[in-house]
């Protein structure tokens, strides 16, 4: 399990490169001079020129690259064209929400998804057939309509949870958890219906070997065939899906964030965007990517611990 | 079917009282975590589109943005929400001689910054010098200035380069300039992103803000008028979707925030309170006046039939709905330089195709027109115009610039199109003059220049009383309407959602972006039932 772990990590390294550098060549290629952008349609070309040289814009794009890549090294993301603060400590702040989202969205998913699919596959029948089609409404229904409805309903109309904001965890963990349940909801509507499916599948496909049939032919209880046999056998496809249910999710936060005004990376990443910001999208991008490649070390993890072949592999 | 197991009944229990328990809890909530109440007067918490472009006012932009810079730095002079000048660190004004030249201020007494340090005269100048060197994004609106010098402990005088007759303006919250910075904050600009280093009612607290989400501004212990301390903390939230500042409105997340017409209806729905105001002209700029890209365009009478080509009324009404009004004249009215005696460019087409024959274009002409979707969302107004010009056989070849405003400026000065779609200033004739008329701005790119134009606009800028100056606006507006170089189409009204227990909120057309704080207790907003 260790080398699996070390092995991961190590191929990340060039991964983390690669990303970096695509995310500065394409955000290079983008129209658009974020001097232009910080001082305005009416800045004259000697003001613009003396920003862009400033803020070392005037530079090839690789030279540009090679600076930042070698700050990185020194734990150094660069400093924002726009709030001329530090990536690193703009990211810290960001990055708890995001993460509070991303985390809360999967464990979500996976307690009601894994829940309805159990249900539907050892009830079946009419059971069934509503999961089936509480799934499919759950994949069609985009998440920015549903988003919207949610604020209207619970926030607006029944005035039960916040309708925007976000209240850090150490500030109250009860508003923090209030405040994120819309949010969340949101989020996870698709992977609930996802992950429900994948269970409901998976569990009846393994309820129907011949080991689960001597297990309750030898006396064993039912609940230990379903918990303990079926549904870890099952776990195995159903891991992925939450993995990138999680990935996914990651995508998503780009409008939750925004339809409910939550300071993650997000919404971040989107302004970064619109001003042209390099040193912030190359950040986001980065924490992005090392992101995936957790949750890909988690499904790998929980690969190892569900299926002991996997570890030697 | 399967038998399912049955569930342990403490199993059941504990289910209960969770879900109880969490249905209770979110009832007590009421909806409570925000992070603002409008019932709590102690703490005011407004909604501004976007982040700020900088917290250093040197660097700072204009409009509503300055809420930013303004809570935490007072102006020496202050612009009313009605668009009166009020005294703020400068207690009095006035230019000395003859041609609005030379402008002295004088300063209030007893006034401290954030550090300590007293405000003076050398401090204003040391301040107004650093502004200038910044090069910040308002630098224009300084003025042409030969010379900044302090006169005395308490007063400051500005020398301009050229006649100046908004010199009070131009030292206002809205233009940045005016809002004076400590020294010491001037001798350490970075210093600026994370203190505030002015004389306001309010210190920035980075500890409690977050980048590009949330600006707090705590009040400032020092404060030379306590009175006017509406608040004890200010909370100025970016929010950008239109429908996430409508239920934060509604819900009272938020107190103030800028509105949208689409919204409005909505937000008046849910008892909100709504103000508007005038602010711009969304206007078709025929910039090719020499007929260098579209012939036509270099006769006046082709400019003239395009400017009577529009039914103003029906284009407001459907662009804008409650919140359009159609707009005949660059200035709008209440403005200095309406002609309220003038109906301005009417709507008539059989005169525009009468001036089209005469001109020898009866069957029309096809021009190149840029415009951008940053600002026109989905095209619909520059669409609309486009269809409005088919009227009189002028096809229009929209080109829609989405990338960004840098791009569409380029496209403006690239002398590849005959007019451009842009919103215009319509409040103040010199803004207008000096952003979409004078020769070197980016909506004037081929240099177009009209020698009564220009004469009037120099006799404006030194004529002795204001009411000289507004006599010479108007006749500049007139001298506009023959030329037809910019034609406005419909004003769309700034609209500002306040909460029901926000009050003593103002807005004009000479100042759409109103402020919370004042020098002036009695034009401080304030939050009660």
């Amino acid at each position: 399990m260790t080398q699996l772990i070390l092995r991961r990590l190590l191929m990340s390294i060039p991964l983390l490169l690669v990303v970096s550098l695509v995310v500065f060549v394409l955000g290079s290629l983008v129209p658009g001079d974020p001097a232009q952008t910080i001082l305005g349609v009416d800045a004259t070309p000697d003001a613009v020129a003396a920003l862009r040289d400033k803020l070392g814009l005037d530079q090839p794009w690789y030279a540009q690259y090679f600076h930042w890549l070698s700050g990185v090294f020194h734990g150094d993301l660069g400093t924002s064209l726009y709030s001329g603060e530090p990536v690193v400590t703009t990211l810290a702040e960001r990055l708890p929400v995001t993460l509070s989202l991303v985390s809360l969205s999967t464990l979500f998913c996976m307690v009601v998804g894994i829940g309805f699919g159990m249900l539907s596959a050892v009830r079946g029948g009419f059971l069934g057939r509503v999961v089936d089609t509480l799934s499919l409404a759950g994949l069609a229904l985009p998440n920015f309509w549903v988003a919207v409805v949610l604020v209207t309903l619970f926030a607006v109309k029944l005035r039960v949870f916040p309708a925007t904001g976000y209240t850090p965890l150490m500030t109250s963990p009860f508003y923090w958890i209030v405040g994120l349940v819309l949010p969340v909801c949101a989020l996870s509507l698709a992977g609930i219906a996802t992950i429900a499916k994948q269970t409901r599948s998976a569990v009846l496909d393994v309820l129907d070997r011949d080991y689960v049939r001597t297990f309750r032919a030898s006396g064993v209880s039912e609940w230990s065939v379903l918990l303990k046999h079926a549904l870890r056998n099952a776990s195995i496809p159903v891991a992925s899906v939450i993995g990138i249910h999680a990935i996914a999710s990651l995508d998503a936060t780009v409008f939750v964030e925004n339809v409910f005004v939550l300071p993650g990376m997000g919404s971040l990443a989107t302004q970064a965007t619109l001003d042209h910001d390099l040193p912030v999208i190359e950040g986001v991008a980065l924490y992005f990517t090392v992101i995936v490649i957790v949750v890909n070390l988690c499904v790998d993890i929980a690969y190892g611990l569900l299926n002991p072949k996997v570890r030697t592999a | 079917m399967i038998r399912l197991p049955s569930v342990p009944v403490v199993g059941v229990k504990l289910a209960a009282t969770a879900a109880v328990a969490a249905v209770a809890l979110t009832a007590c909530s009421g909806g409570a975590p925000s992070t603002s109440s409008s019932s709590a007067s102690d703490k005011l918490t407004v909604q501004f589109t976007g982040p700020p472009v900088s917290l250093n006012p040197a660097l700072g932009s204009n409009g509503e943005s300055a809420i930013f810079t303004a809570l935490a730095y007072d102006p020496l002079v202050y612009l009313s929400g009605d668009g009166k000048l009020v005294p703020d660190l400068a207690t009095s004004w006035q230019y000395v001689g003859t041609g609005n030249k030379v402008f002295e201020i004088t300063l209030r007494d007893g006034v401290k910054f954030d550090d300590g340090s007293t405000m003076d005269a050398n401090a204003v100048v040391g301040s107004l010098k650093y502004f200038l060197s910044a090069k910040g994004p308002m630098v224009a609106h300084a003025g042409k200035i030969s010379s900044i010098e302090a006169v005395g402990t308490n007063k400051v005088r500005i020398t301009y380069a050229q006649p100046n007759p908004d010199a009070a303006l131009s030292l206002t919250q809205y233009n940045e300039f005016g809002l004076i910075i400590s020294p010491k904050g001037v001798a350490d600009p970075t210093s600026l992103l994370k203190t505030s280093a002015g004389t306001g009612a309010y210190t920035f607290d980075s500890q409690d803000s977050v980048t590009n989400s949330s600006y707090v501004y705590k009040k400032n212990p020092n404060y030379w008028e306590p009175s006017a301390q509406k608040f004890q903390t200010v909370n100025v939230k970016v929010i950008g979707d239109p429908n996430a500042v409508l239920s934060a409105i509604t819900t009272g997340q938020v107190d103030n925030a800028g509105g949208s017409a689409n919204t409005a209806a909505s937000a008046k729905a849910a008892g909100i309170n709504i103000l508007t105001a005038p602010f711009f002209n969304w206007s078709l700029n025929l910039l090719d006046r020499d007929g260098s890209v579209s012939k036509p365009l270099a006769d006046v009478r082709v400019r003239q039939a395009i400017a009577l080509a529009f039914d103003r009324a029906s284009l407001a009404t459907a662009l804008g709905g409650d919140y359009g009004k159609p707009s005949t004249q660059d200035m709008l009215p209440g403005t200095d330089g309406y002609m309220s005696n003038d109906p301005g460019y009417s709507y008539d087409l059989n005169k525009a195709k009468q001036l089209m024959a005469e001109a020898g274009y009866a069957s029309g002409f096809e021009m190149p027109v840029i415009t951008t979707s940053v600002l026109d969302k989905n095209t619909t107004i520059s669409q609309a115009i486009s269809q409005s010009l088919g009227a009189i056989g002028i096809k229009v070849d929209l080109h829609v610039e989405a990338t960004g405003m840098s791009q569409y400026s380029s496209g403006v000065v690239s002398k590849k199109y005959a007019a451009a779609i842009f919103p215009t200033a319509g409040s103040d004739m010199m803004q207008f003059y000096q952003q979409d008329l004078a020769t070197g701005v980016s909506q004037n790119p081929e240099n177009s220049t009209d020698p009564q134009l220009e004469s009037l606009y120099q006799q404006a800028l030194a004529a002795p009383t204001d009411s000289d100056r507004t006599s010479l606006y108007q006749q500049m507006s007139k001298r506009l309407e023959d030329l037809a170089w910019i034609v406005p189409i419909y004003a769309p009204q700034t609209l500002w959602f306040n909460g029901k227990n926000l009050h003593n909120v103002s807005v004009s057309a000479t100042n759409p972006n109103p402020l919370p704080e004042a020098p002036d207790p009695s034009l401080a907003w304030t939050l009660g039932s």
